[in-house]
């Protein structure tokens, strides 16, 4: 699926892009990683002890990203050695868990900290994370403009496999409205979606998003030199598809904001 | 007491002799070896059973020791006599206490729980005779032989040890251990001599290496002198939920999940107790995440209890302050590695500032886990028996070794991510060979995992504990300054809300905060310790960092100037300010006029948004600020007892005015209110009497509405002037001299060295003042809180003040308060030389059993290199017996000498008294 091997001849050069994910403990940050690198789900995560390295392709259409995860430490008391991980960063992913409240003020905290002390023009997702857990209530695919689309309540992507009893309980309560979500994403310019590590869904589209997003020419042209130093001129429009396998619901266009 | 000394194995031919110290610290008797790494031992006194003296040539003095296990020390003490007999007295005495605290019997079960018995036990052939010498007390008698000993074990004897017993030359390395241990004791009273660590560098066996990692770090003697505590610890806790209980539990599952005894829930639940155990024992660390990892690696050989005791010994004393809130002793130890990096590999280190790659990416995880999550675990393990054995040195010189043998490769990478890959690919390949294309078999068969320590231990041999020590001096205070900055940095940008004050004016405020809550901590129900410093620890969903009352009042007194009382205080030596806090009614209600979400207490949003709505204010709206405060029920009027109120805190806020202006218009203020006041009330008919107690209101109904209040203050210049400006300028943020940092533990604040130092300028300033007052050169002078009136009317205001004498004597006496802010700052070195005192008493009274273990900490021995043939013979030699004495011959090729310290005269004496007959 998301492998660099099957090449399109065209996508000449792969752009290094570095991205950091934040976020609350146990959130799924790792998981959300694990997914979208090897697409495994394992429900026992060693914690990550400052943070964790990996790396994984992405193709659009014209080019090839190849992404450098930093997978970070989500303890409080890691907080103070983020920076060290979060420098140059020109992607962040800030991850909080949707069946508890206080992961969003705690991601909201960590994106106030990155645009005042990060890469000026660093693209930044919210994800909510751990859908699976609050199937039932809506079935909206990460960043489809319409939070209303409908269920096609495919039962079979709440994965009964799993539900070990190391996750929170079974019986979980959605805490953060989608909406809340996304409007404090679109206000503050963040793109927006929610995802299930567990299943899949929704994670490769939050990497394709920013993939669209970043200036990669920018990073092209900066990169020769040292890393960083970016702008953001325009707003790019590449259109998805590429090497990166999009679910049937692919992503339409407009991410909530594209500032 | 320390004494010089000469210790021998009472053996002949064991061991060679060495000169060292012997310390008694009861309820310990320790030994170092001159060179403080060869030899030391730290017997519990409760484990030697007969002290008797040596009847040698004349002028020796000697001491033969029998401990609990029937070994026989020999220690010449080699001060002089007086010295000596002194010492034995203490010595004396101490045993007798121990003898009567019973800690004699405890020795006896305690040695069951050590594996180290049953192995000297079983495989010898002939047991412990010598045990049965007459020990000093009775019940050393047990007359059955070694009946089931429950012996303390790890998960490893349920679910297998890691790696394969046979590679591991497991038979081999327990054999060499029990003949050593026979010989030099075991748990308890283990001496250490340099074979010791040579065989602790070449791998302990599994089921020995809990009871040896107990040993070596100390831990053990912890457990032993707290005997039922962990137990305790968990009953008494039963239940409990905290923040670090809530983190546990999210990692018990990831802590080391691919090891059998991690799938089965007693595995997990042992590492659940443990940790509990220690965030219940220390709640200021509480639980950081690489803290399962350390516990799930030690419980696979070790019990729970040797667990419990062995985290704090790692948490607390060798890797100090690595898992608090802060992680400070982690960032400094980070700094203190790039420093060496710097130093001992600058082609690398400049390498990575050139291409801005950051050391801490690969190698802060090294230190946070003791490489147990960066290498194969059998590897790791090796390099942890090093650790507790030597000290966290071994850490820095593992961790130098590993990018000094990559060094070639290091060059070549271009950023983190490739730095982090190499490291990777390095670590998986560690049980490759290190010379796959040498045409020597030998050198062939070393793994790399060898040469890592090879190179660690030889090439960096240089870095020793005080290196490490004055290396983390040196970047101590860098560290603190940044997470402060951090920290700050980060509540100020969490707050909701600046107002109008800039990040900067937030900043003093914070300081201000800050300092107030060193000075008084908030409630640990309020708030978790320590949390305002890192960074609003205890997640958001947890109430934040808030202030009470007392810590309130610092707080104020630091930034408003009537909420102090400033005393400038004249003794002919010095001239200073006393600051005292300002205790009065109003001060609380500011408070509770802040906690506008009536919490009892205040966060820093709550003070940022309070001070706001003052500091900014004009005349009007002054004068409703200060209304409002004071109208409790918030309904627009004030009663008259309100009003009585807000006059007295007209008369609280101009306590320390210069003459009488203040006074007369407060006086006139109160006058004019209830005159208005009567004047305005609806159609009072029989108001008779006179304008105090006017006629049907009750004193606690609404009397004064804002308006009036308004009117009856504009009347006055005086108190015009106040609201005009006077009120807010007297809010000052200006910046807090720095606090004085303690330089013994937690970047936090040891707040004894705090008390103590504020101690020592107490007695100091109460000296200078008692001087002071004997020659008639002692004066106080309270400082005015709004100072309208010094420059007008200053000479008139002094003469009130100040005895005609003392005008005459001291012209520098009248200075200003710039004068006062300049002496101020003279007191200021006064103090800095005071806290050094106190800091030096301070070293030295911690208790007896941390400084013995302390004693056992302190010194290491360099390290031996490892056996070539640690792995080589799987292939080879698997069905051919091992030959014991192969393992350690290449070790011995590595050994570096020892130096007993003796010249020759001095051993043939020495040997000489393992023959000596005992004085009567």
């Amino acid at each position: 699926m998301v492998d660099s091997e099957t090449n399109l001849g065209n996508a000449s050069k792969s752009v290094q892009v570095k991205l950091v994910l934040l976020g609350e403990a146990a959130v799924g940050k790792s998981s959300v990683v694990l997914r979208f690198v090897t697409n495994e789900f394992q429900s026992n995560k060693e914690p990550t002890i400052g943070a964790a390295f990996l790396t994984q392709k992405c193709r659009l259409e014209d080019r090839v990203l190849r992404y450098e995860i930093w997978d970070t430490a989500g303890q409080e008391r890691f907080h103070s050695l983020a920076p060290m991980y979060y420098r140059n960063a020109q992607a962040a992913v800030v991850i909080y868990d949707v069946t508890k409240a206080s992961s969003l003020d705690k991601a909201k905290s960590w994106v106030k900290e990155l645009q005042r002390q990060a890469h000026p023009n660093i693209v930044i997702a919210l994800v909510g994370n751990k859908i699976d857990l609050v199937r039932p209530l809506s079935l909206s695919l990460g960043f489809t403009p319409h939070p209303d689309s409908e269920e096609e309540a495919d039962d079979a992507t709440a994965t009964p496999d799993g539900t070990t009893s190391g996750d929170a309980g079974p019986v979980c309560l959605r805490q953060v409205p989608r909406e809340e979500a996304q409007a404090y994403a679109a206000e503050t310019g963040l793109l927006f979606s929610e995802t299930s590590a567990k299943t899949g869904e929704g994670i490769v589209e939050v990497f394709t998003a920013i993939a669209k997003k970043i200036p990669i020419e920018h990073i092209i042209a900066s990169s020769r030199g040292s890393v960083g130093r970016f702008d953001v001129a325009g707003s790019r429009t590449v259109s998805q598809e590429g090497g990166v396998n999009l679910d049937e619901a692919a992503v339409k266009g407009t991410s909530s904001c594209s500032c | 007491m320390e004494i010089n000394a000469v210790l021998s194995m009472g053996v002949q031919g064991e061991e060679d002799s060495y000169a060292g110290k012997l310390h008694l610290i009861p309820p310990y008797l320790a030994f170092t070896s001159l060179d403080r790494k060869s030899v030391r031992f730290t017997l519990p006194l409760s484990t030697i059973r007969r002290v008797e003296r040596l009847n040698a040539r004349a002028g020796i003095y000697a001491l033969s020791l029998s401990t609990w296990h029937g070994m026989k020390i020999i220690v010449q003490l080699t001060s002089l006599r007086p010295t000596a007999d002194a010492f034995c007295s203490l010595l004396r005495e101490a045993l007798k206490v121990e003898l009567q605290k019973g800690q004699m019997k405890a020795v006896k079960g305690f040695v069951r729980t050590c594996y180290s018995e049953v192995l000297v036990s079983t495989s010898s052939t002939a047991p412990d005779n010598e045990r049965e010498d007459g020990s000093l007390i009775n019940d050393a008698k047990e007359g059955s032989p070694p009946v089931e000993m429950e012996y303390h074990g790890g998960l490893g004897l349920r679910f297998k040890f890691p790696g394969d017993a046979k590679k591991l030359r497991e038979a081999s390395k327990v054999k060499l251990w029990t003949t050593y241990l026979r010989a030099h004791g075991r748990n308890l009273t283990l001496l250490r001599y340099p074979q010791c660590t040579r065989l602790v560098q070449v791998g302990l066996p599994n089921r020995l290496r809990g009871e040896m990692w107990e040993t070596l770090s100390g831990s053990l003697y912890l457990r032993f002198a707290n005997p039922g505590l962990y137990e305790r610890l968990l009953e008494e806790n039963k239940g409990r939920t905290s923040t670090s209980t809530e983190d546990i539990e999210k990692d018990l599952h990831r802590s080391l999940p691919e090891y059998a005894g991690y799938q089965s829930e007693d595995g997990i639940n042992a590492l659940r107790r443990v940790l509990q155990a220690y965030s219940f024992r220390n709640p200021e660390v509480g639980y950081c995440q690489a803290m399962n990892i350390l516990a799930a690696a030690i419980l696979i050989y070790m019990s729970e209890e040797q667990a419990f005791w062995l985290l704090e010994v790692l948490c607390d004393r060798l890797l100090p302050g690595y898992y608090s809130p802060s992680m400070h002793g982690t960032l400094l130890d980070q700094r203190v590695f790039e420093s060496l990096v710097h130093r001992c590999l600058p082609i690398i280190h400049d390498h990575f500032q050139v291409v801005d790659v950051q050391l801490s990416v690969a190698s802060l995880p090294w230190f946070l886990s003791l490489f147990i999550n960066s290498m194969p675990m059998v590897f790791a393990f090796r390099i942890v028996d090093c650790f507790f054995c030597m000290g966290p040195k071994v850490l820095f010189q593992v961790g130098l070794a590993v990018l000094k043998i990559n060094g070639e490769k290091l060059l070549q990478i271009q950023d983190d991510g490739g730095f982090l890959n190499l490291m990777r690919e390095y670590f998986a390949s560690l049980g490759e060979s290190a010379h796959p294309n040498s045409s020597d078999p030998r050198a062939r068969a070393i793994t790399r995992f060898q040469e890592l320590l090879l190179v660690s231990f030889r090439e960096f041999a240089v870095i020793t504990d005080d290196t490490i020590l004055s290396e983390r001096r040196k970047f101590r205070n860098e560290i603190i300054h940044s997470i402060e900055s951090f920290s700050k940095r980060s509540a100020i940008r969490n707050l909701k809300s600046l107002g109008r004050f800039t990040k900067d004016q937030a900043g003093l405020i914070y300081d201000a905060l800050y300092k107030a809550m060193c000075v008084v901590p908030p409630p640990p129900a309020v708030a978790p310790p320590a949390s305002l410093f890192t960074t609003n620890d205890g997640n958001y969903d947890r109430p934040e960092t808030r202030v009470g009352l007392r810590t309130f009042h610092v707080f104020l007194s630091e930034i408003l100037t009537w909420a102090r009382d400033d005393k400038v205080v004249i003794n002919g030596f010095q001239q200073r300010v006393d600051r005292e806090i300002a205790e009065h009614e109003l001060i609380d209600r500011l408070f509770y006029f802040w906690d506008t979400s009536c919490n009892g207490a205040l966060s820093l949003q709550d003070l940022v948004s309070g001070l706001e709505g003052v500091m900014f204010n004009d005349l009007m709206d002054n004068i409703e600020w200060f209304f409002n405060l004071h109208d409790k029920n918030k309904d627009g009027h004030l009663t008259k007892d309100e009003v009585l109120t807000l006059s007295e805190s007209f008369l609280f806020i101009f306590r320390y005015e210069i003459g009488d202006a203040y006074l007369g218009a407060v006086s006139r203020f109160m006058t004019n209110a209830f005159e208005y006041g009567d004047a305005l009330l609806p159609r009072q008919e029989n108001g008779e009497p006179g304008e105090s107690s006017p006629p049907h209101i009750a004193s606690n109904q609404p009397y004064l509405n804002l308006a009036t209040f308004r009117m009856v203050v504009l009347a006055d210049e005086i108190l015009e002037a106040f609201f005009e400006t006077d009120l807010s300028a007297s809010f000052r943020l200006e910046p807090v001299p720095d606090l004085e940092l303690p330089t013994n533990n937690g970047f936090l604040g040891d707040l004894w060295s705090n008390i103590a130092t504020a101690d020592n300028k107490k007695f100091f300033n109460k000296l200078t003042d008692e001087v002071g007052k004997t020659i008639g050169r002692h004066q106080v002078i309270y400082r005015p809180s709004i100072g309208r009136f010094t420059k007008l009317e200053e000479p008139k205001a002094r003469e009130s003040l100040l005895s005609p004498a003392m005008k005459s004597g001291s012209a520098g006496a009248d200075t200003d308060t710039l004068g006062t802010s300049k002496s101020s700052s003279s007191t200021l070195a006064v103090d800095a030389e005071a806290a050094q005192s106190s800091k030096a008493a301070s070293a030295f009274s911690p208790l007896p059993m941390v400084k013995a273990a302390n004693a056992a900490l302190m010194e290491r021995t360099p390290f031996a290199i490892d056996d070539a043939g640690d792995d080589s013979d799987s292939d080879l030699e698997s069905d051919i017996p091992e030959d014991d004495d192969q393992v350690m011959d290449e070790v011995d090729a590595f050994l570096e000498a020892h130096d007993s310290g003796l010249t020759d005269a001095d051993k043939e004496l020495a040997k000489d008294l393992i023959d000596a007959e005992p004085v009567k």
